[in-house]
């Protein structure tokens, strides 16, 4: 009797449960769910979302201070910003620019621009030279693509040396030298490793680059005006293979300190906990470093190998951009042309991210070493290309990288590699 | 028991039992649910209609006609049951596959997601650069009716001189000082015009709005804005629609469309392109034969087919047997602590994919790795083709093993315990048992999972992705890894380099889709006989 | 009517239907068990505990990892063991005090999320299911496998393509287009009949002469349905709607291109996107996260198990 009562009320609640979804969920498509909405939505969702006059979009993990930057904005103009952090910027960006559903103004790295404009998805800034004058030189020829300015620089971006100044406390004046201060406490097993370079199984051409160009090798070479040249490809270069010669010899089958146990998903946690000597990384890796390692740490720019050239990691360029297809032009024009174009805002930004900006007269307040020194060493390397056939170039060469620390033969592995890019270059 | 059966019975309205009503009740309901469907179609028609939305409108009255056919006659019953799911399904799934397929058939993608006349006015505009010694202007609009209604006009502050000028798509004219009010650097007055505020000017000046492109000729070019400023530029390149040339005015240089691959560029005598910006064209069967005759796709084609084979049967084998055997196991009421069994074993599930396939690609690092650590083993997993395929065994084994012990042990509760145990009493062992009665009954109601497990391995992009990316990759064939599946390779065709080729992807998608679906009916044949014992 | 009555009472289980006699077999095990030797004990039960074991140290060495890095306020991937090393709750702290990641918001959005689009796939393939068991109509057999062989087709292939569709649907409904909870519910509706053939499996063996019963004692097919037949099917319903909330709990490739907005995202793209930026450091907080989504899937399968593991016969009524 008992379970006779409950099985008669659990189906009937199943009944109005099932029919109320009928009419709300089930039938789909057009009609129906406008009844779902307003009871679903509506208590859920202040009804402002989606209707911002201004819309950004950028990296999940950079909306943080853009928000706050965008909020002033907001407040000056007496409109209302929404911030939204996508986790394939680039790639979303483009799909939804060219369906009119993106956003007004898109947060990224100088190199996205290339495939930008091929697909018309951004639109050129219009900055008298006096603004420009404001930026570093580099950060500015980073922004530019086809003798257009198409981002508003904030900030720029390279690799440095970090060292546990506990066990390589000096100045360095070469690669042999950093790897030579901390190899005793490796050799002492007190340290995993002298010098991280995270590369793992795919190896990473990213972080390759200043030991790379350090040994005379280039990807693409540059015209007079400072273009990147996608038919001057440089990987079979004999200065190239020097520079895999010599970036074998710090390989797993020579000095076993680039190896690809190291990765992007411990570099930085070894050497927080203290267990390398020094590490190649850029300023996203400083609030851990500090946060670890308090005092003992330094940050210098990377060195090249003993002799010879020196080293020129890839620099960045992260800044604003006004899509081609946002519904709020005006709004986006003014956000990067006035909002973030000043000495304020990038100030703002600057406290805020704590990266090296790219507006010169920001950096001449900045007391910050740290800063300074990723600054610097954001000036010594050169515009990651953004032309792009540089997309074809980054996972083969990534490969090569990897298979060379791993003890394939460098001379060989250029020369194939340098084929794969070049055909896919080619279409 | 006489409670519930009465109860029942008083509620067999006769009237019912052609169709699927139940009684007053149930026949109210749906006439207010049937009603509710009508009326938001009918609430949503005149919008529909207003914005020329046609497609929208068939399929919208499309499905109200449907529901009302299925569920207000007493025709054909199963369509009761299976419209709700069927329609969903028709609406997201299959008309996306269709939406896919049309897409392979075109070149969409970068470079191509815009139609030609869009590319050429974004190709003369971005070329716009500032005429020399360019002037620039603090810009308020105004209006010589209301703020909505127009002519609008700019009103132009130089910011170096401080001149203020009128601009409108005749010309550009200075104004009297005195006739305008300058606070904070902005014009914020002017006789004769009604001031509209951002909002407004930035309302007009979206897609379709009255401000949309508005530009002031000057000597030297045009005057547009730039947010709330406005700068004198010039584009050197025009474009004659009856020759579908681009000329550079400055250089003399022409440009024609010429075919390049799958798209066209225009492209001087020189053979250099004008930009990168090509846009949409159909391409027919174009992106089928390159699926099919590209050299890199045909040589690795073998290895990667059979390697994708292999990853989907053995990973739906040693799940199904791992699930099967824990199972059949646990699924004995002596055992105590069956929930707690239980519990535990779906752990490994309960952990959302991507955070734990992520977690068991670091467990797998040769040096750091758990896996390597605690077994103190020195294998290099992800660095050698056949452990990094192992690897990814392991890995998927723990990620689904809990999947099927779930399944089996539902559908082992489902199998009347009389019959094992008639065939017990009979003589029958264990084992016996399990392999005449049990496993043919699990199998009844298991085979077409083991089908689509089987579909879903063979595309489980994220298994390879996130654990190896495809990886370890030899250097004479970067584009084939080690782990590669058929889908991770051919996507990583088709979006790993300079250019994202949607369509070509939307045709290996169809392709794979084909391919799994000949494997999978393949499969039902071999499994027909069992089905049918149902 | 009253003559069908006791009938109707019986073939509410399907186990009387086939062997009246065997409810007096059933009992025989408890008893008998407490008096096994230990020998036979161990042959007939015992080894089911070792296996039990070892599936379950392989089962939870990860999870452990996982817990152990959650409590880990070094949250690094080379810092972690399995055993747990300290106990700091400084990452699930973490989770609730950063605007940025409104972890609680993402929270309450997947559990939305999931419980809509739970009930209503499972209610959809529960009524598909019982069409294709019971009815025998043309196309029947073809509308199945077309069915399987639809769904095999991974939704995330038509990501473009479903993304054209809804922007589409967006400018018409803009409360269901891109960028809304709604749209997305309704993009996974679209596997609504994912279940069908497990539910279908099921049905078959529920037997048929139950449904004739229940029609001859003036059931209407409603009735029978939603009185009869989902009663006694609960053990799969509830197998898969565990499996469908799984299944939304870990979907993050098209939640990645539907929701934008901060504080409509769920879990999955939510961390996704974090997870994506920095997996180095931030892994105590992905762990946190991981164990605190797993929690709602561990409490539902305790809440199902019931249905479950009951099976068939604790849905008979035997009073």
């Amino acid at each position: 009797m008992r379970n006779s009562t409950k099985r008669n009320t659990v189906p009937s609640l199943a009944v109005i449960v099932g029919l109320s979804l009928f009419i709300t969920g089930c039938s789909g498509g057009g009609a129906a769910e406008t009844a779902e909405e307003p009871t679903e939505e509506s208590s859920e969702q202040p009804a402002v979302r989606g209707d911002e006059d201004l819309i950004i979009w950028a990296d999940p993990v950079r909306i943080e201070y853009i928000k706050e930057i965008a909020d002033t904005f907001a407040q000056e103009n007496g409109i209302t910003v929404g911030v939204q952090g996508i986790v394939n910027t680039r790639a979303d960006f483009i799909t939804a620019n060219s369906a009119g559903n993106g956003p007004d103004v898109i947060a990224g790295a100088h190199d996205w621009i290339g495939q930008l404009v091929q697909n018309g998805a951004v639109e050129p800034l219009q900055l008298t030279p006096d603004d420009l004058a404001g930026y570093s030189l580099t950060a500015v020829q980073a922004s530019t693509y086809e003798d257009q300015l198409y981002a508003l620089p904030y900030a720029v971006e390279s690799v440095a040396l970090y060292c546990n100044t506990e066990y390589a406390p000096g100045t360095y004046a070469s690669i042999e030298d950093v790897i030579a201060a901390s190899q005793p406490a490796v050799d002492a097993g007190t340290l995993d490793v002298p010098l991280i370079l995270q590369q793992g199984e795919l190896g990473d051409a990213y972080h390759m680059q200043p030991l790379f160009t350090s040994g005379g090798g280039y990807v693409f070479g540059r015209d007079a005006e400072g273009n990147y040249d996608p038919t001057d490809l440089g990987l079979n270069k004999p200065e190239s293979i020097a520079a895999a010669q010599k970036i074998a010899s710090l390989g797993e089958t020579g000095a076993n300190t680039i190896r690809r146990s190291i990765s992007g998903d411990n570099y930085l946690s070894l050497f927080t906990e203290g267990r390398a000597g020094c590490m190649v990384s850029g300023p996203w890796a400083l609030p851990d470093v500090k946060k670890a390692l308090g005092e003992n740490y330094s940050i210098q720019p990377v060195p090249g190998f003993a002799g010879m050239q020196p080293a020129q990691p890839f620099m960045g360029s992260q800044g604003f951009m006004v899509a081609s297809n946002g519904k709020n032009k005006t709004f986006a024009q003014e956000f990067v042309t006035n909002g973030v174009n000043s000495e304020e805002s990038m100030t703002q930004l600057f406290e805020l991210s704590n990266q090296p900006p790219a507006m010169v007269s920001v950096r001449e307040g900045i007391t910050d070493e740290d800063v300074l020194a990723l600054a610097t060493a954001a000036d010594q390397g050169a515009p990651m290309p953004a032309i792009p056939a540089m997309a074809e170039v980054f996972a083969p060469l990534g490969q090569a990288w990897s298979a060379i620390i791993g003890g394939a033969d460098p001379t060989e592995t250029m020369n194939q590699t340098h084929e794969t890019i070049a055909q896919a270059i080619a279409g | 028991m006489e409670q519930r059966v009465a109860s029942r019975a008083g509620r067999g309205d006769p009237a019912g039992t052609g169709g699927g009503s139940g009684g007053v009740a149930g026949t109210l309901v749906k006439v207010v649910a049937l009603g509710t469907i009508v009326g938001l179609a009918v609430m949503l028609t005149p919008a529909l209609v207003g914005t020329q939305q046609w497609a929208f409108l068939i399929v919208l009255w499309g499905i109200v006609a449907v529901l009302a056919v299925t569920y207000a006659t007493r025709r054909f019953v199963p369509a009761k049951y299976l419209v709700p799911g069927t329609l969903l399904l028709v609406l997201f799934v299959v008309y996306p596959i269709l939406m896919t397929f049309q897409l392979s058939t075109t070149n969409y993608g970068d470079g191509t997601r815009t139609t030609k006349e869009v590319t050429i006015s974004r190709i003369i505009g971005s070329a716009a650069q500032q005429v020399e010694g360019a002037r620039t202007f603090e810009l308020s609009v105004g209006s010589e009716g209301t703020a909505t209604s127009g002519p609008y006009t700019f009103l132009l502050m130089d910011t170096g001189t401080g001149d203020i000028f009128a601009g409108t798509p005749d010309g550009i004219r200075e104004l009297d000082p005195d006739t305008i009010t300058v606070e904070d650097g902005v014009i914020t007055a002017a006789e004769g015009y009604t001031l509209l505020d951002r909002r407004q000017v930035n309302e007009l000046s979206q897609q379709g709005g009255e401000l949309e492109g508005f530009a002031v000729p000057t000597e030297d070019g045009v005057i547009t804005a730039q947010g709330f400023s406005a700068v004198e530029l010039s584009s050197p390149l025009e474009y004659d629609e009856t020759t579908d040339t681009i000329t550079n005015v400055n250089t003399g240089a022409k440009y024609t469309p010429v075919q390049s691959g799958d798209r066209k560029y225009f492209t001087n005598a020189d053979g250099e392109r004008l930009s990168d910006q090509s846009w949409g064209e159909n391409v027919g069967l174009d992106n089928y034969v390159r699926a099919f005759t590209d050299p890199r796709i045909s040589s690795d084609f073998v290895g990667i087919f059979a390697w994708t084979l292999a990853f989907a049967v053995l990973s739906v084998g040693t799940t199904f047997v791992l699930g099967l055997f824990l199972a059949t196991v646990l699924n004995d009421a002596r055992v105590r602590g069956q929930r707690a069994y239980r519990s535990i074993l779906l752990l490994p599930y309960a952990i959302p994919g991507f955070i734990a396939l992520l977690i068991w690609s670091s467990f797998f690092n040769s040096e750091f790795g758990l896996i390597n650590n605690m077994l103190n083993l020195d294998i290099n997993w992800l660095g050698n083709p056949f452990w990094a395929k192992v690897a990814v065994l392991l890995a998927n084994l723990w990620l689904g093993f809990p999947y099927m012990f779930l399944v089996c042990t539902g559908a082992l509760q489902a199998i009347p315990a009389d019959l094992k145990e008639a065939a017990s009493l009979d003589g029958a062992t264990g084992w016996t048992n399990f392999r005449k009665i049990t496993f043919p009954l699990l199998l009844v109601a298991i085979a077409p999972l083991l089908v689509s497990s089987f579909a879903f391995n063979f595309n489980n992009f994220n298994a390879i992705f996130l654990l190896t990316e495809g990886g370890p990759f030899s250097p004479d064939n970067p584009t084939a890894g080690g782990t590669d599946i058929l889908i991770s390779y051919t996507y990583r065709l088709a979006f790993g380099g300079a250019e994202q080729q949607i369509g070509f992807a939307s045709a290996i998608s169809v392709v794979l889709f084909v391919l799994t679906g000949v494997l999978a009916a393949i499969q039902f044949r071999a499994t027909r006989t069992l089905e049918e014992v149902g | 009517m009253t003559q069908v009555n006791p009938q109707a009472g019986q073939v509410t289980s399907p186990s009387d239907l086939t062997d009246p006699a065997q409810r007096g077999e059933t009992s025989k095990n408890s008893p008998a068990g407490n008096k096994m030797s230990f020998g036979r004990w161990f042959r007939e039960v015992g080894w089911r505990h070792i296996v039990g074991i070892i599936a379950i140290v392989y089962a939870i060495i990860p999870i452990l990892y996982i817990l152990s890095a959650s409590l880990n306020p070094v949250g690094s991937v080379s810092a972690t063991s399995v055993l747990p090393q300290t106990f700091s709750l400084d990452n699930y702290v973490a989770l609730f005090t950063n605007p940025d990641r409104p972890f609680a918001r993402w929270f309450l959005n997947t559990m939305l999320v999931a419980i809509i689009v739970v009930v209503t796939s499972i209610f959809c393939s529960a009524l598909a299911a019982y069409a294709f068991s019971r009815f025998r109509f043309k196309g029947r057999r073809g509308s199945l496998l077309t069915l399987l062989l639809i769904q095999m087709f991974p939704q995330f292939l038509a990501a473009a393509a479903l993304f054209i569709l809804f922007t589409s649907i967006g400018d018409v409904l803009p409360a269901i287009g891109l960028d809304t909870i709604a749209g997305y519910i309704l993009v996974l509706l679209g596997g609504a009949l994912g279940q069908v053939w497990l539910i279908k499996g099921f049905f078959d063996s529920v037997p048929r002469e139950l449904d004739e019963a229940a029609v001859m004692d003036g059931a209407t097919h409603t009735q029978l349905y939603f009185k009869i037949i989902l009663p006694l099917v609960r053990p799969i319903l509830a197998v898969t709607g565990l499996l469908a909330f799984i299944g939304v709990l870990g979907e993050f490739i098209l939640a990645s291109i539907f929701l934008r907005d901060n504080e409509i995202k769920t879990l999955a793209v939510g961390l996704y996107g974090l997870l994506d930026a920095d997996r180095t450091n931030n892994l105590g907080i992905f762990a946190a996260a991981a164990v605190l989504t797993s929690i709602p899937v561990i409490l539902l399968f305790q809440y199902l198990q019931k249905f479950i593991v009951g099976g068939i016969t604790a849905g008979s009524v035997k009073g």
